[in-house]
């Protein structure tokens, strides 16, 4: 059966768990990440997303269980080594680079595709030179990609919340990954905002990316997603389509509670 | 493209400046310049390190101080000619900075800042306490000037050109680094480790590299030092040069590049005047007075212009955007 699956999986994590003292903020937890498909998860405050996504992408060094990326197990390396696996991700509350210009906030992503040290970029080498340039160039792109490249040269401070977001899509973009994890895109956003953002997801699903988004906004999620995950203390309650989801007896006692019901 | 065009109108202003002074003054004033220039190379390193990559270590004059100590000892045992004294100074700086940074650069912020102030203390005392090899409390005595391929560096003005050489070098290399790959991955850790270790950083191998690279640079800094006052002692190493080094970080400005130097420039030059006038006024207070001045100085700037007197320029010709964007921060 295994052998089948692993074909199409692009990440397969199994029995996943990771404990804070006593608590289990993430319990056995296992799924898989199709190649090319965009996989939700939900789960109420608490539920133990945010830890997972730290776990998968290296910030947290799980307890038990193995993440599987084609194949490979990658479960308890350091995020910096997630990153060059081309796992990227974004964050809750964006940790964008304050010092750094929206552009060169881009650039920091592209860091795993270059390789000037500080030698070469010290005395300013014509290879570092020629790298910068390429670096800048994809960059644009990757900011063009979400409609942000008149906002190059502006720092993150002068942004609203909704273009933050999006320079942190596009830093993730500019790793070229092969996963593309997003820890709540749509959290504060306004109704125009999240149009432009679920834009911008459909736009990357053609491109053939694989998505998966930790997200509170239902609208969002159910229209978005192919497969929903729901965690609830840590643990796997259901998986499905947005409809089994959504008609999950488990997954409305626990989370969705009256506005389904 | 505007900011890159005046900073080389800011570079070429400072290199031609450099290379008139010696000829329109005398020899106390390039005397005075020497020191702006070992003392900025310094400065601009520590800035870097402290300001620009947060890593708040209070060890800079120790790497000074031993690249002087270890060239120094070299050329007065004659084992080797000064200059390559001096290299090998550098690369035992490195070497130990690797060793010693590996362990520490784990400890952040406080735990750090104690962690190097203690090891600023114990190189001191081992300095004073080493004394065949050091000369002990009195210091290094009959250390040659440096040479080089039959050239000999005697005259303040040929100390002055070459501090300023290695000066403009170091600021030139930082400049370039700051403004690259590196210097991105160094000042996006310093805003976010979580993100910058998700961007593939590795954080902790950055953090060594730039720990390293500024201690290299105070030790040649401190090689030259040590060779153009032909004398060194434990003392000029210790607390009263980091507060020095602090003093002209705050009042240059730390998180520009070149903020530490104009500190250096400024606090070197008030103090000669300071020196000047009130020694004739209050002959016996002058330390005092110093020590006050300088201490009413920094709250002044801290208050008035937290970014420095550099941070204060920039936003002055509004060469540096950022300084304005981080206000609000």
């Amino acid at each position: 059966m295994e052998g089948l699956q692993t074909d199409n999986l692009l990440l397969d994590v199994r029995g996943l768990s990771k404990h804070f003292g006593g608590i289990k903020a993430v319990e056995d937890v296992t799924f898989g990440i199709i190649r090319g498909s965009i996989i939700s998860m939900i789960g109420p405050n608490g539920a133990g997303k945010s830890t997972f996504i730290n776990v998968v992408s290296g910030v947290y060094t799980p307890d038990a269980g193995e993440v599987h990326l084609e194949g490979e197990d990658v479960a308890g390396l350091p995020a910096h080594a997630m990153a060059s696996k081309r796992l990227s991700r974004t964050f809750q509350l964006e940790e964008l680079f304050s010092s750094l210009t929206v552009l060169e906030n881009v650039m920091v992503g592209c860091h795993t595709c270059s390789s000037s040290g500080v030698l070469s970029c010290g005395f300013s080498i014509p290879f570092a030179r020629k790298e910068e340039k390429k670096l800048r160039d994809e960059a644009m792109e990757c900011l063009r990609e979400v409609g942000l490249e008149e906002r190059a040269d502006d720092t993150i401070s002068q942004l609203p919340l909704g273009e933050r977001k999006l320079v942190g899509i596009a830093r993730a973009l500019a790793m070229k990954p092969k996963l593309l994890m997003l820890d709540e895109p749509a959290g504060g956003l306004a109704a125009h905002e999240v149009e432009r953002l679920v834009k911008l997801i459909y736009a990357l699903r053609e491109q053939g990316l694989t998505l998966f988004i930790v997200e509170h906004n239902m609208p969002f999620v159910m229209s978005l997603s192919e497969r929903i995950v729901v965690l609830d203390e840590g643990k796997k309650i259901a998986e499905g389509t947005p409809d089994e989801v959504r008609s999950n007896e488990r997954v409305i006692k626990a989370y969705l509670g009256e506005e389904v019901a | 493209m505007k900011a890159i065009s005046k900073t080389s109108i800011v570079w070429l202003f400072l290199i031609a400046a450099i290379i008139v002074i010696p000829f329109v003054s005398g020899s106390y004033v390039i005397g005075v310049m020497c020191f702006v220039a070992v003392f900025g190379t310094l400065g601009v390193g520590m800035g870097v390190l402290n300001e620009q990559a947060g890593i708040f270590s209070l060890a800079h004059p120790t790497w000074f101080g031993l690249g002087a100590y270890v060239s120094g000892i070299l050329a007065v045992q004659g084992a080797t000619p000064p200059w390559l004294g001096s290299i090998i100074g550098a690369i035992f700086v490195a070497i130990l900075s690797v060793l010693i940074g590996a362990p520490l650069l784990r400890l952040r912020g406080y735990y750090l800042a104690c962690a190097t102030f203690g090891l600023l203390l114990v190189v001191e005392i081992s300095l004073a306490q080493l004394g065949s090899l050091t000369g002990g409390h009195e210091g290094l005595m009959g250390i040659p000037p440096l040479s080089m391929f039959g050239f000999t560096f005697e005259t303040d003005l040929h100390y002055y050109y070459l501090s300023w050489g290695l000066c403009l070098a170091c600021l030139w290399f930082l400049h370039n680094l700051m403004g690259s790959r590196v210097g991105r991955a160094v000042k996006a850790f310093s805003d976010s480790e979580v993100a910058a270790s998700s961007m593939g950083i590795n954080v902790p191998a950055f953090k060594l590299k730039v720990f390293v690279l500024t201690a290299v640079m105070a030790s040649l800094a401190g090689s030259l030092y040590t060779f153009y006052l032909r004398f060194t002692q434990p003392g000029i190493f210790g607390f009263p040069l980091l507060v020095e080094l602090m003093t002209m970080l705050i009042i240059g400005g730390g998180r520009t590049l070149y903020g530490p130097l104009l500190g250096s420039f400024v606090v070197l030059w008030l103090r000669e005047f300071i020196h000047m006038y009130l020694g004739k006024l209050l002959p016996r207070m002058t330390a005092e007075v110093d020590a006050i001045f300088f201490g009413i100085l920094i709250i002044v700037i801290l208050i008035f212009m937290p970014g420095g007197l550099a941070g204060w320029v920039d936003k002055l010709l509004g060469l540096n955007r950022r300084a304005l964007g981080r206000a609000s921060d």
